[in-house]
C-alpha cells in the first residue's frame, strides 16, 4: 500500500514554507522543511523483529530580530503559522534583552548544483523485494550453522529551504541502504553500504560474500598486541576518515583557533590522501543545498596530503572571514538534537585509487586486515587520537594473504598519524551513513598503511601489566 | 504542582479516540496491536562563546501503531494532522506486517494483564513559563565566569526542558496517559596552551544533566560559581603532569560511575541485545539468558537496581512504552546477575521476567529494551572516608572519551580530571587519565562504595535500534574503590 511519496507534494513543501516567510513577524526569516519517508526491514536470526513504516515531518522557522536568531518548530501543518510567530517572540525577545545588534543572517540566492537523486530502482524497492533479502540473508546465515542480523531499508528525503531574502528551494532525494552482521561460530562478518540507488549496492551479492567472510573468520585467535601494517576494509577506512571534521575540519573549530585548519597548507598526510566534504558527488547521499538554502559547495579537507580548508555555515563563515572561502558558508549547516548547532561534513568522501584490496594485501609481509571498527572515540583532538576496537572478518596477514582470522582488538591510533602512513588505496568505495547526522554518509575505498597500534600503551619499563 | 496544561493532547479523552480509532482498524486484522500517540515539545537555549546564542523551540505530534498477525511485526509512523491520520498509520503497520510473513518466525509476546492509568511529573517551577531573559542571564554569567581565564577559548551552555504527551493503548484494554517534564542544563569549557586542549563540564560530562523536574532543578545545580571552577580547571589541567600507566587502586567519581553503569552494566542487560536483534548494530552482549540467576558479575560491593518508581529521575515512569507497569528490579544482586531489562517480545521469546524496560525516543519508533533509573546501590561512608580506606592511588571523575567493545566487555574509558591520593589525602592535579579492563573483572574489583549522601543522579541520552533513536534514562551512583586497576591505557 504504500505509495514511495515525499511526506508532501513538493509545490506544497514550498508552499507551506514561502507562506511560513510571509507569517514570520521579523526582520528576516527562514523556514526549511524536512521530510522524509523511510521503511526499514529489520531482522536477527529467525525473525523480520522491527518492519517499519515511518513518516516524519518538521517545518522549522528561523525568525531574526536586530541581528538575533531565535527558531520554533513543529510537525503539524496546522500550527506552522504559530510556530512562525513563536519564533519571531523568542527573537524579539532575545533582541531586547541583549541591547546590541547580533550577527545572524539568511542566506541569499544561489544557482544550485544539477544532481541525480531521484531513482526508479529505490522506487521499486518494496517491501517485498527487501523481505526476500532479509531472508535471503538469514538463510544464509543458518544454512552454515549461523546467525544473521541486519536491516535492508529505503527512504524518501525531502529538504525544502524559503528565506525572506528569495531563496525557495527543494529536493527530494531517494535513499537505499542495508546493512548485515553475520555470526558463525565465532567468526563475524559486516557490510553496509547505502546510495541513492538500490541497484548500486548489490545486495545479494554482498549478503552472499559476508555469509562466505564470516565462515572464514571461524576459530578466531586473540588479536596481537603491537604496531602493525594495517589493510583497512571500506568501512574501516570510511571510520577513520569521518574522525576528520572532529580533528579541526569544522568551521566551528577553526573559528576557535582549534586543530588541523589552523595549518592551512601544511602537509598531515600521505600524497595518496585526497578527501573532502562534496555533497555533489555520486556516491554516498549527494544532497544539492542545507537547511540554510546555501549551495552545497565541495570542501577539500586534504588534497594530496595537504591541509585544505573547513565546511562552514553562515555563523561560522562570517566568523572566519575571508581567509576561509571568501567568508562564504559552504553549505554545511546542521542542527542536531541535543547539541548546539554547528556546520556538518555529511558526504565526506575519499575518491577510489588505482589498487585491488587484493592487491594492497598481496603488498603486506606481514600485518593486519580490519574490516570493520567499534566503538571508535576521540581522544585527543590535538593529535588527532581515537580509541576503539576492531571488530568481525579482521585477519592476520601473512606474506601478502590472509592468514588466521582474529579476534576484537583495541586500538589508540591517531587518524593523522595513520593517513601520513597511506601507501595503498582501494579501487573500490563503499558508503556508509553518519550517526545523528541529516543525510550524512561517508565513503571510503580501502587503506594500507603502517604503523597502526592495536594494545594498550604500553607500560613503563619494569611495570608488569 | 503539575505543569502540562498545553498542546493539542493534554485532554487524555480526546486521545483516548484517537487511538481506539487506530486500534479498530486493527481489531480482526491482527492478533496484537498497540498505538503510542504523542505530543512533545522542547525548549532548548545554547551560548557559546564567539557566537550568537541559539534559542529554539520544537513541537512534535504524532502516532506509531504496531501490530502482529500471524506472529509478525508490523509498525508504521506518521504526524498526526488530523483524525485520519491514526488509522493511515494502522493500515500501514498492517501491510507491513502481512510483507513479511512466511519469512519470519512468529512472534510470542509475555503475558500481561491489562493495565490503565495516570501519570504526571511533579514540578515546582514550570521551565516553559520561565521568561527568556532569565534563561539568557543565567547562561550569560555562566559563559562570563567560565571564560574569565584567557586560555579557555571555547565553551558553551545551555538549558533545556521538555514536555510530552505520552498516551499509549492496547487491543488488551489498557489505557495509559502519562505527562512528563524534564529540565537540564550543562557546561563545557575548553582550554588551549602549551600545546595542548583540555576541557571540563559540569554538571554532567555527557549532554548536561537532565532531571524530571521544572526549573527549580536548575537552581540545585549552582550554574554561575561552578562556571567559575570549570574554567579555572580547564586552564590548570593544560599543564599538570601526565597521568601515569600501570596499575593502580582509584576512587571513581560518581559522574564516571554512572557512565560506568550505563555502557558496561546497563547496555550489557538488554535482553533483546542478549538475545541477538541489535547483534548488527548496537551490538550484542557477553551475557546470556543462562546466565540469569548465577553468574558473578560483579564484587558483593555492586548491586545494581531498575527502579522506574523513583520520582525526579529522567527514567522514572508509571508505564513503560508498551505498557508495562513500572516496578523495582534488583538487575545485580550483591554481586549476581539476577535479571535483565526486558520488553514483552524478549520476555516472551526467553522466557524471562518482564521488567518493564521497553522505551522508544517517540511516536516515530518502536519501543526497544532501554535502562530504566538503573543504579549502584550506595555502601557506607563519604568520599573522603573511601579515599582514606584506599590510602595510596588516584581519584577521578567526569568522562572525558569513552569506548566499549559489541559484547560490553572489553572497555576502556577517559576521565577529564584525577588526582594523586597518597595517604588518603588528594594531592596533584593529573591529565589524560584513562583506565581500561573487562566489565567482570572491573566489577569483581570493587571493594566499596560510598554511602548515600555521596549519591548522584544523572540523566542520558542513549542510542540504539535502526533506524537509531535516543532512550532517555538516568544513572545514580555514588563514588566507588576499585582495586588493582589498569591505568593509562590509552
Amino acid at each position: 500500500m504504500s505509495t514511495f511519496a515525499p511526506p508532501l507534494d513538493p509545490a506544497r513543501a514550498l508552499e507551506v514554507a514561502q507562506r511560513a516567510v510571509r507569517d514570520c513577524p521579523a526582520d528576516a526569516v527562514e523556514v526549511t522543511v524536512l521530510g522524509r519517508a523511510g521503511e526499514y526491514t529489520r531482522f536477527a536470526g529467525d525473525r523480520i523483529h522491527q518492519p517499519q513504516d515511518i513518516t516524519e515531518l518538521t517545518v522549522s522557522v528561523k525568525a531574526i530580530v536586530n541581528g538575533h536568531a531565535a527558531r520554533a518548530a513543529t510537525t503539524s501543518l496546522d500550527r506552522v503559522a504559530e510556530t512562525a510567530r513563536a519564533a519571531a517572540d523568542l527573537a524579539r525577545g532575545r533582541a531586547a534583552a541583549a541591547g546590541a545588534p547580533g550577527h545572524a543572517t539568511v542566506g541569499t540566492p544561489g544557482p544550485l548544483p544539477e544532481l541525480s537523486l531521484w531513482h526508479e530502482d529505490t522506487a521499486a524497492f518494496d517491501a517485498g523485494a527487501r523481505v526476500a533479502l532479509a531472508g535471503r540473508a538469514m538463510r544464509g546465515g543458518a544454512e552454515v550453522g549461523g546467525v544473521a542480523a541486519g536491516m535492508i531499508g529505503r527512504a524518501l528525503t525531502q529538504i525544502a529551504v524559503a528565506t525572506s531574502s528569495g531563496t525557495a528551494v527543494h529536493a527530494e532525494a531517494t535513499e537505499a541502504s542495508g546493512s548485515l552482521t553475520v555470526s558463525v561460530d565465532g567468526g563475524t562478518a559486516h557490510w553496509v553500504d547505502l546510495h541513492r540507488s538500490s541497484d548500486a549496492l548489490r545486495a545479494g551479492d554482498a549478503i552472499d560474500a559476508a555469509v562466505r567472510r564470516a565462515l572464514a573468520g571461524r576459530g578466531r585467535m586473540p588479536m596481537p598486541d603491537g604496531e602493525f601494517t594495517v589493510v583497512l576494509g571500506p568501512q574501516a577506512a570510511g571510520e577513520l576518515l569521518g574522525f576528520l571534521p572532529d580533528v579541526g575540519f569544522s568551521g566551528e573549530l577553526a573559528a576557535a583557533g582549534v586543530g588541523v585548519c589552523t595549518d592551512p597548507g601544511a602537509r598531515r598526510a600521505s600524497e595518496l590522501i585526497t578527501v573532502g566534504d562534496d555533497a555533489l558527488a555520486p556516491v554516498g547521499l549527494p544532497i544539492p543545498f542545507d537547511f540554510e538554502g546555501t549551495p552545497k559547495q565541495r570542501v577539500p579537507f586534504l588534497q594530496t596530503g595537504v591541509v585544505g580548508r573547513p565546511v562552514t555555515d553562515l555563523a561560522t563563515a562570517a566568523a572566519l572571514g575571508e581567509t576561509v572561502n571568501g567568508g562564504r558558508s559552504t553549505g554545511h549547516a546542521h542542527i542536531a538534537r541535543e547539541e548546539v548547532p554547528s556546520p556538518v561534513a555529511a558526504n565526506i568522501v575519499m575518491p577510489a585509487g588505482p589498487t585491488p584490496e587484493a592487491d594492497l594485501i598481496a603488498g603486506v609481509e606481514r600485518g593486519v586486515y580490519v574490516e570493520r571498527f567499534w566503538y571508535t572515540r576521540l581522544v585527543d583532538r590535538q593529535a588527532s587520537t581515537i580509541t576503539g576496537v576492531s571488530r568481525d572478518a579482521c585477519f592476520l596477514i601473512e606474506d601478502g594473504e590472509l592468514a588466521a582470522p582474529v579476534d576484537t582488538g583495541r586500538f589508540t591510533q591517531s587518524v593523522l598519524g595513520f593517513l601520513g602512513s597511506v601507501d595503498g588505496v582501494g579501487d573500490q568505495v563503499r558508503s556508509q551513513p553518519v550517526m545523528n547526522v541529516w543525510n550524512g554518509s561517508v565513503s571510503a575505498p580501502a587503506l594500507r598503511g603502517s604503523g597502526f597500534r592495536f594494545g594498550n600503551r604500553p607500560l613503563p619499563d619494569g611495570q608488569d601489566s | 504542582m503539575t505543569a502540562h496544561d498545553w498542546g493539542s493532547l493534554a485532554d487524555d479523552a480526546a486521545a483516548t479516540v484517537l487511538i481506539d480509532s487506530a486500534l479498530s482498524v486493527a481489531d480482526g486484522a491482527a492478533e496484537f496491536a498497540d498505538v503510542r500517540l504523542i505530543e512533545g515539545e522542547e525548549l532548548r537555549l545554547y551560548s557559546q562563546l564567539g557566537a550568537d546564542p541559539d534559542e529554539r523551540r520544537e513541537h512534535t505530534m504524532g502516532i506509531g501503531v504496531r501490530v502482529l498477525v500471524d506472529g509478525t511485526w508490523g509498525f508504521a509512523a506518521r504526524p498526526v494532522q488530523d483524525a485520519r491520520d491514526a488509522e493511515t498509520a494502522a493500515r500501514q503497520a498492517l501491510a507491513t506486517a502481512r510483507a513479511s510473513i512466511g519469512t519470519s518466525a512468529p512472534v510470542h509476546l509475555a503475558p500481561m494483564a491489562a493495565a490503565s492509568g495516570r501519570y504526571e511529573t511533579e514540578v515546582a517551577i514550570d521551565p516553559f513559563a520561565v521568561d527568556a531573559s532569565v534563561r539568557q542571564a543565567l547562561l550569560d554569567e555562566v559563559l562570563a565566569n567560565a571564560t574569565r581565564p584567557a586560555e579557555v577559548v571555547a565553551a558553551q551552555a545551555g538549558v533545556n526542558a521538555k514536555r510530552q504527551h505520552r498516551h499509549v493503548g492496547n487491543s488488551e484494554g489498557s489505557r495509559q496517559h502519562q505527562h512528563f517534564l524534564e529540565t537540564g542544563a550543562g557546561l563545557l569549557a575548553n582550554a588551549v596552551g602549551h600545546g595542548d586542549v583540555q576541557r571540563r563540564s559540569y554538571p554532567n560530562s555527557f549532554h548536561g544533566n537532565t532531571a524530571a523536574a521544572g526549573w527549580e532543578y536548575i537552581a540545585t545545580l549552582d550554574l554561575a560559581n561552578q562556571a567559575i571552577r570549570v574554567g579555572e580547571e580547564a586552564v590548570a589541567l593544560l599543564t599538570a603532569p601526565m597521568a601515569p600507566a600501570g596499575n593502580a587502586d582509584v576512587v571513581i567519581g560518581a559522574q564516571q560511575v554512572s557512565l560506568q553503569i550505563h555502557e558496561s552494566s546497563g547496555h550489557a542487560l538488554e535482553l533483546d541485545r542478549i538475545l541477538g536483534d541489535e547483534a548488527n548494530y548496537a551490538g550484542t552482549s557477553f551475557l546470556s539468558v543462562e546466565d540469569i540467576g548465577s553468574r558473578r558479575y560483579g564484587s558483593d560491593a555492586v548491586t545494581i537496581t531498575s527502579d522506574p518508581t523513583i520520582p525526579g529521575t529522567r527514567g522514572s515512569f508509571a508505564f513503560d512504552d508498551e505498557g508495562t507497569p513500572a516496578r523495582r528490579t534488583r538487575l545485580i544482586d550483591r554481586g549476581i546477575l539476577a535479571a535483565t531489562l526486558s520488553n514483552r517480545d524478549a520476555a516472551g521469546r526467553s522466557g524471562q521476567q518482564l521488567t518493564g524496560a521497553a522505551r522508544s525516543d517517540g511516536w516515530a519508533y518502536l519501543p526497544v529494551c532501554f535502562a530504566t533509573h538503573v543504579y549502584l546501590e550506595p555502601g557506607q561512608g563519604s568520599l573522603d572516608e573511601l579515599l582514606e580506606r584506599m590510602g595510596d592511588g588516584y581519584y577521578i571523575d567526569d568522562n572525558r572519551s569513552w569506548s566499549i567493545d559489541n559484547r560490553r566487555w572489553n572497555f576502556q574509558f577517559g576521565t577529564e580530571v584525577a588526582y594523586e591520593v597518597r595517604a588518603g589525602k588528594r594531592g596533584r592535579l593529573l591529565k589524560n587519565f584513562s583506565y581500561g579492563g573487562i566489565t567482570p573483572e572491573f566489577w569483581g574489583s570493587v571493594e566499596a562504595v560510598a554511602g548515600p549522601e555521596e549519591l548522584r543522579i544523572f540523566g542520558y541520552p542513549c542510542g540504539k535500534g535502526e533506524p537509531k533513536q535516543w532512550g532517555f534514562l538516568s544513572h545514580a551512583a555514588a563514588p566507588m574503590l576499585v582495586r588493582n586497576l589498569r591505568i593509562g591505557v590509552a
